[in-house]
């Protein structure tokens, strides 16, 4: 199994240890997903990210060679922003989820899913034909750890050179500086030891923060140092548990379980599409868009929420009812989300604005169901698994007042 | 995680290869999940127990546990009676993560047929079986 250059620190942090995509990586540590989940919403989390995997696209047609591949509608990105979208194949399934970073007019790099980066450079070198364009796969060549939550910006302003020229404009989905020394923008964002840092202002968990991308043999002294910077702030390790409890309860899929081989349609994520104004159509033709037309039969895929924090076990054995008790589906990925509770008929989070004093945040479950018809908001279904049931209800969000596009100046 | 030497493992109870353990004390035994279990399913946010009255065969479904992270089903180590429930763990389902032998005790049972705990294993030959 591959292994990350946190590996180690992982292991004598005494991590409970998972194959994720390859890789052998933490689920959780001492501290537990609970409080790691509970870490990011109240103060600040840091992951170890480096499964994941970039590719560069560049050369003159290397924008028209996403642009052509990607969901998205690269036309009006800025130089300096990102954007999330997917990778489709011609029947309009999903390969995998990515975020698209631009450098220049002809300078591109695409962050996918651990394991995917061979996949996706090969996909793209499929569809390139004759543009000129150089697709280079970096799997294992960049190192990444993401720090997620409201105290991130305090602590990294500790270890960046010039934080307030850093971190003085940066909205949601914009990003700095370079992982390569040798690279033009690579004095964009230093840390006060002089190492070059990528830092984008996103990642997976709907809470504020930042993915930072650096060279593999810097980044045990980069994750030690955020560490030690974190610590008055009780920043805390967290595992893939807290990522997948947080990234559920931010109704953000999972590649490969949320989004893969069905159509990329009919689902929660419609800011993955390139819509234009009224939803009439898409801005724009690319790869797997004439599959995307809504047929009947279709799959569709919704965010649920749970009476409490009992969960089930998700997967294709793990049956959607309706109120006819007939099976319509089942269940894509079922968590908790330990930072949101029931409160008269609402669901409130940890970090809802006057929350009353004596309501005690227990958590509750939360997820995706892939069912064979369309469901309003408020359907109640039942998730059944053996002789495990659960009640739930189809919502179109999960966790409320989320912190992730909240203005800099909120945290500085 | 822990390591399999780190596992609190006990002389005085029984085991079974689904990790419950039993403890026979008088004409009753106690039933929970042991160490081994408790560990690889991280934090116990809920302890689905059968009612005082339900009676069971040995490598029956009893019950299930839910951590943050997984659920898993309990198996019954011996046939018998459910004369016990630990009411506690309604309230604080931790206690099983923090003492799967004492506060987080799950079941106590009338057993049917008390020779059946002859079947389970001891601590040596339950962590050869860990050790595959």
């Amino acid at each position: 199994m591959k292994t990350t250059p946190l590996h180690q620190w992982h292991l004598d942090a005494g991590a409970n240890m998972a194959d994720f995509g390859g890789y052998d990586m933490p689920l959780w540590y001492d501290t537990g997903v609970k409080n790691e989940h509970l870490a990011v919403l109240t103060s600040a989390g840091i992951f170890d990210t480096s499964h994941m995997a970039c590719v560069t696209v560049e050369g003159p047609d290397a924008f028209s060679l996403l642009n052509f591949c990607f969901t998205r509608d690269l036309t009006p990105l800025a130089v300096g922003r990102c954007v999330y979208g997917a990778f489709l194949n011609e029947k309009g399934h999903c390969l995998d989820d990515a975020i698209v970073y631009k450098f220049s007019g002809t300078s591109f790099m695409v962050c996918v899913n651990a394991g995917m980066g061979g996949a996706i450079s090969d996909h793209l070198n499929k569809h390139k034909k004759d543009r000129d364009v150089t697709i280079t796969d970096l799997t294992d060549r960049i190192a990444k750890m993401d720090i997620q939550g409201i105290d991130s910006v305090r602590i990294l302003s500790k270890l960046i050179q010039s934080p307030d020229t850093v971190f003085g404009k940066m909205p949601y989905f914009s990003f700095k500086g370079h992982f390569d020394p040798n690279h033009p923008e690579a004095g964009a964002s230093k840390l006060k030891n002089g190492t070059p840092v990528l830092l984008s202002r996103s990642g997976y968990t709907g809470e504020f923060g930042f993915e930072i991308f650096i060279a593999p043999n810097a980044i045990v002294d980069l994750w030690k140092q955020v560490l030690a910077a974190g610590e008055s702030f009780g920043i805390t390790a967290c595992g893939l548990g807290a990522r997948d409890s947080l990234r559920a309860g931010a109704g953000l899929p999972l590649s490969h379980q949320d989004i893969g081989h069905f159509k990329f349609m009919n689902h929660p994520w419609d800011f993955a599409l390139p819509y234009n104004s009224d939803k009439s159509g898409f801005t724009k033709d690319f790869l797997g868009a004439a599959a995307l037309v809504p047929e009947k039969n279709d799959v569709y895929v919704f965010p649920f929420v749970g009476d409490s924090l009992r969960k089930v076990a998700a997967g294709e054995n793990t049956g959607v009812f309706d109120e006819n008790e007939q099976q319509i589906g089942h269940v894509l990925t079922c968590a908790t989300d330990m930072g949101i509770t029931w409160h008269e008929g609402k669901i409130v989070s940890i970090n809802t604005p006057d929350l009353p004093d004596n309501i005690k945040i227990k958590g509750i479950a939360c997820g995706f169901v892939m069912v064979s018809k369309h469901l309003e908001p408020g359907t109640k279904l039942m998730l059944k698994e053996g002789k495990r049931a659960i009640s739930v209800t189809i919502v179109t969000d999960i966790r409320p007042d989320r912190t992730a596009r909240k203005k800099i100046t909120h945290f500085i | 995680m822990k390591d399999i030497n780190e596992l609190n493992l006990p002389e005085d109870v029984k085991y079974t290869k689904d990790h419950e353990w039993a403890k026979a004390d008088g004409d009753t035994v106690t039933i929970g999940i042991n160490d081994y279990a408790q560990d690889q399913l991280g934090e116990i946010v809920f302890v689905e127990m059968p009612a005082v009255g339900d009676s069971f065969s040995a490598e029956d479904e009893f019950g299930s546990v839910e951590s943050v992270k997984a659920v898993s089903e309990m198996y019954m180590p011996i046939s018998g009676e459910i004369v016990a429930i630990n009411e506690d763990l309604e309230d604080a389902p931790e206690n099983v993560n923090e003492d799967c032998y004492q506060s987080g005790w799950i079941i106590k049972v009338k057993p049917s047929d008390l020779s059946e705990m002859d079947a389970l294993m001891d601590k040596a030959a339950y962590l050869e079986m860990l050790k595959g």
